[in-house]
């Protein structure tokens, strides 16, 4: 479309050219071919009035369907629009105003007056000359009319010359020249006019003759009148120029009159004329200039709407926008800038991308850390509200895995007063910790599910730059405390074992001594007493060595001899061993998978359960003891029920400690001891109440490898 | 061509088929106003058409309109010159009339400001001064002895007379004023069959 405009302005402005020199060309104006040049002037205006019509519907339509820089090239084109149209509109209107002023100028009534006063005095004076001629035509007339005929040549040319007449010719009434005189030898007379014959017949008549266009003469017809009633009728004709000093000024008068004239009667025509061509012309300037203006608007605002299109395309995130524009004005370094610009946000992109991906990398990394952690933590900003947590702290807290971002820590720690002491450690901690303080941390024994755990709450303050938080660091370090517990315990045993078993045997010898060598020589009353004393010594003894044993046991060092042994058949044999396997009922998968533990641990595992349960089940009516074997994902597990008296809630959490029992004769070390075997075969072990009675054990062991 | 142009017409939208017809509207307006009005101001009548031997002689009388424009024109001592076109045409069944002769004669009224008379100049470019117009006029409108001759081949054969004023002897800005149809003055074609004439 570009190159049609451009063409079309070269055409237009190839008419203007050719229009204004045809306005001054006399030849081209008065011809056909100004009128076919004013037609093609109009087609062409009509056609570029035809064009920028479809250039504008086709930039309004742009605009409608917001097609990225048509606004811009419309307020482009609208400006180069006004900006030629009000100058050129402003010169039209005053020079139309101008041109017909000055039209007008030329028709002054003193200069009208003036030609008119010129023309008239010229024609006065031939009036004057045609006057004095027929005074002097009358006279001669009358003078030949009165001659005889033999004189009449004489006469004529006596009278010619003493008038003063050029030409003297006398006619008869059918055109025959009777008698010629003049001032040139070689007059020939021409033949008259048969009007002005006829005419000069009735009585003088006078008439003014151009020759030649720069000499006028004066022509007379003047009757004869003959004193003979019998003769011709004759005419005279007489011819006199007139000075060619009146003739060059009246003729000069009378062009120029006749101009003013013509120019007076024509000037509407001329007006219209000059306004249509001049109209002609500031329509085709101004149309050529609009259709140009939307090949410059568009030039204009091709980059913009490209750079436009690209801050577009940036903003969806397409950084491999580039614009082509190769200009080397400021466009175009701004297009270069911003296509450099593009370059470097595409790669801090990328790069920020690349960053973002790691820190998401650490923190799932984190997140996963923080979700298999088994220790709670929990992030808490300034206003103690929850900002982070992991699945431990919302399992300890609220028993749920649920995310508590967001929520108030007083909401989840201080409705419950379990985990009341808590709050208050760490509100007071918040609180008073303006001065940035170290981290600060505190144990609590909580009753948690009628189970007494440790939990162990650290508080380490955060700075950032988002302000500052708190971290909140919940153990449950029951197990560990446990097993602390387990580790004093074993080595009190062990000193005990050792402190106590030695003398043992001196006494229960010395007891046995002296019973036997005392036991003769006394009254049998005393002999009663002593024996009663002695053995009463020696069982106590024999007692506490069981008792040192159990202890001895209890405090062995963990030395274990693992072998390949099938659980299932071990239980089995134990069982046997009893008699009371009618009361126990065993049920075991099927292909219970060998396991690597040492043999005798395991049995003295067994034994010790099922004297538990033997003993808890001594008042009980139905007594049953339940003993499941199940094959699980690399362990294989052991639960032994019986539906006995159980543990009081008071213990259960402390059961598997020394010296700690439901029974009236037991040690409370068979538990304790059965906890140590299955710890040291890297195997868990839990007790617990059967809800209405009984007490359930279940022992989990890894399967065999050596 | 009229199917597909109406098939054309009826696909394009609305706007569009208001700014073709407004465009085409503007041209004929615009070709209207160009094209001169061959409005017939004179008419040709009495014709006498005489042959001896192979000379014809033309005589007609004419009418004219010349309204008071025109008269004033010439009072202003603007010459009005009109031209007669004389063409004599052979006549055939089958093909096209053929034009064998023309001729282009002029005359003219003209006022003489400084004489005060009216200035005739025939188509013999004889000069005839009149003091009134209507004489003048009235000599200028009949035409008398206009000789012409052809080839005559015997077969039928018209005489087209044409009288018109030649605008192009006007003054400059009436020429050029093509809105002005004041001097858009024509007999249009006076026909006349001249083949059986002896």
């Amino acid at each position: 479309m570009k190159y049609i405009i451009t063409i079309v302005a070269f055409i237009g402005i190839a008419l203007l050219i050719l229009l204004a020199k045809a306005i001054s060309n006399s030849e081209l104006i008065s011809g056909d071919s100004f009128r076919i040049l004013l037609g093609l002037n109009i087609l062409f205006i009509c056609s570029l009035i035809g064009l920028i019509a479809v250039q504008i519907f086709r930039l309004l339509q742009s605009v409608k369907k917001e097609i990225t820089g048509s606004r811009l090239t419309l307020r482009l084109v609208l400006s180069f629009a006004l900006m030629g149209i009000i100058p050129v509109l402003i010169v039209y209107l005053v020079s139309v105003n101008f041109l017909t002023k000055s039209i007008e100028s030329w028709f002054d009534v003193k200069v009208e007056s003036a030609l008119e006063g010129g023309l008239t005095l010229g024609q006065k004076t031939i009036d004057i000359l045609m006057s004095d001629i027929e005074l002097k035509g009358k006279s001669i007339a009358y003078s030949i009319g009165n001659s005889d005929p033999e004189q009449r040549d004489s006469l004529l040319t006596d009278l010619r010359a003493k008038f003063g007449i050029q030409d003297a010719v006398i006619f008869d009434q059918d055109s025959i020249i009777i008698g010629v005189s003049s001032d040139k030898n070689d007059l020939i007379p021409p033949i008259p006019n048969i009007e002005d014959l006829e005419r000069g017949q009735q009585g003088f008549f006078g008439r003014i003759e151009e020759v030649k266009g720069d000499q006028i003469y004066l022509k007379t017809f003047t009757p004869i009148i003959s004193k003979s009633a019998m003769s011709k009728r004759l005419i005279l004709q007489l011819t006199q120029p007139i000075p060619p000093s009146i003739t060059n000024l009246a003729l000069s008068v009378e062009s120029v009159y006749d101009e003013y004239q013509q120019l007076t009667y024509s000037r509407n025509s001329l007006k219209i004329i000059y306004i249509l061509t001049l109209t002609l012309v500031v329509l085709l300037a101004l149309l050529s200039s609009v259709a140009a203006s939307f090949v410059i608007s568009r030039k204009f605002s091709a980059p913009l709407a490209m750079l436009a299109d690209a801050t577009k395309q940036i903003s969806k995130g397409n950084y491999k926008k580039i614009i082509t524009y190769q200009g080397k004005d400021e466009i175009g370094i701004l297009v270069s800038s911003f296509n450099s610009m593009t370059l470097q946000l595409g790669q801090a992109t990328r790069n920020s991308e690349k960053n973002r991906e790691r820190v998401e990398v650490a923190r799932t990394f984190l997140e996963t850390i923080l979700a298999h952690l088994t220790t709670g933590v929990i992030v808490l900003d300034d206003k103690k509200i929850i900002q982070l947590n992991n699945i431990s702290a919302s399992l300890m807290l609220i028993n749920k895995k649920v995310t508590m971002k967001n929520k108030p820590m007083n909401e989840i720690m201080a409705t419950n007063l379990l985990f009341k002491p808590m709050y208050d450690f760490v509100e007071s901690y918040i609180d008073n910790n303006k001065s940035n303080k170290k981290e600060a941390s505190r144990e609590f024994k909580l009753d948690k599910d009628k189970q007494e755990r440790t939990i162990m709450l650290q508080i380490t303050p955060l700075i950032d730059n988002k302000g500052k938080s708190y971290v909140l660091v919940i153990d449950d370090i029951s197990e560990v405390t446990q097993s602390q517990r387990h580790s004093a315990w074993g080595e009190v045993a062990r000193r005990l074992a050792h402190e106590i078993k030695n003398p043992l045997t001196p006494i229960q010898l010395s007891a046995e001594r002296i019973q036997h060598k005392f036991k003769d020589k006394l009254s049998k009353e005393d002999s009663n007493i002593l024996e009663r004393s002695t053995n009463t010594i020696v069982n106590q003894v024999n007692a506490l060595k069981i008792m040192v044993n159990e202890f001895a046991e209890y405090a062995r060092p963990p030395k274990i001899q693992k072998d390949i042994i099938r659980i299932d058949t071990l239980i089995e044999e134990v069982i046997d061993l009893y008699e009371i396997d009618n009361i126990i009922n065993i049920k075991k998968d099927n292909n219970i998978p060998i396991i690597y533990a040492d043999q005798n641990k395991l049995r003295q595992v067994i034994i010790n359960l099922l004297e538990n349960s033997q003993d808890a089940l001594k008042e009980i009516k139905k007594p049953k003891i339940k003993i499941f074997i199940k094959k699980k994902v690399n362990e294989v597990q052991v639960v032994v029920e019986d539906n006995g008296s159980g543990i009081p809630d008071e213990i259960i959490g402390r059961i598997f400690e020394p010296y700690v029992t439901s029974k009236k004769t037991g040690t409370g070390l068979g538990l304790a001891v059965v906890y140590k075997i299955i710890e040291e075969h890297e195997g868990r072990i839990k007790i617990d109440r059967i809800k209405n009675s009984g007490t359930r054990v279940t022992i989990m062991l890894k399967i065999g490898k050596k | 061509m009229t199917d597909c142009f109406m098939r054309f017409f009826k696909k394009i939208k609305i706007k569009i088929k208001i700014i073709i017809v407004l465009f085409i509207s503007l041209l004929l307006v615009i070709g209207n106003t160009f094209t001169l009005s061959n409005e017939r101001k004179i008419i040709i009548n009495d014709v006498v058409i005489s042959k001896n031997s192979d000379l014809y002689n033309l005589s007609f009388n004419q009418e004219i309109k010349l309204d008071y424009l025109i008269r004033e024109a010439i009072n202003k001592a603007i010459p009005l010159v009109f031209k007669l076109t004389l063409k004599v045409v052979k006549l055939n069944e089958i093909f096209p009339a053929k034009t064998i002769k023309k001729e282009v004669r002029y005359y003219e009224i003209e006022y003489k400001t400084l004489r005060k008379i009216y200035r005739i100049i025939d188509i013999n470019e004889q000069r005839h001064e009149y003091k009134k117009m209507d004489e003048a006029i009235q000599k200028m409108l009949k035409i008398e002895g206009l000789e012409f001759s052809f080839v005559d081949e015997g077969m039928d054969y018209e005489l087209w007379v044409n009288v018109s004023l030649e605008r192009k002897k006007l003054p400059k800005p009436l020429q050029v004023n093509f809105f002005n149809q004041t001097w858009s003055i024509n007999s249009g074609d006076s026909i006349h069959k001249i083949g059986t004439l002896d």
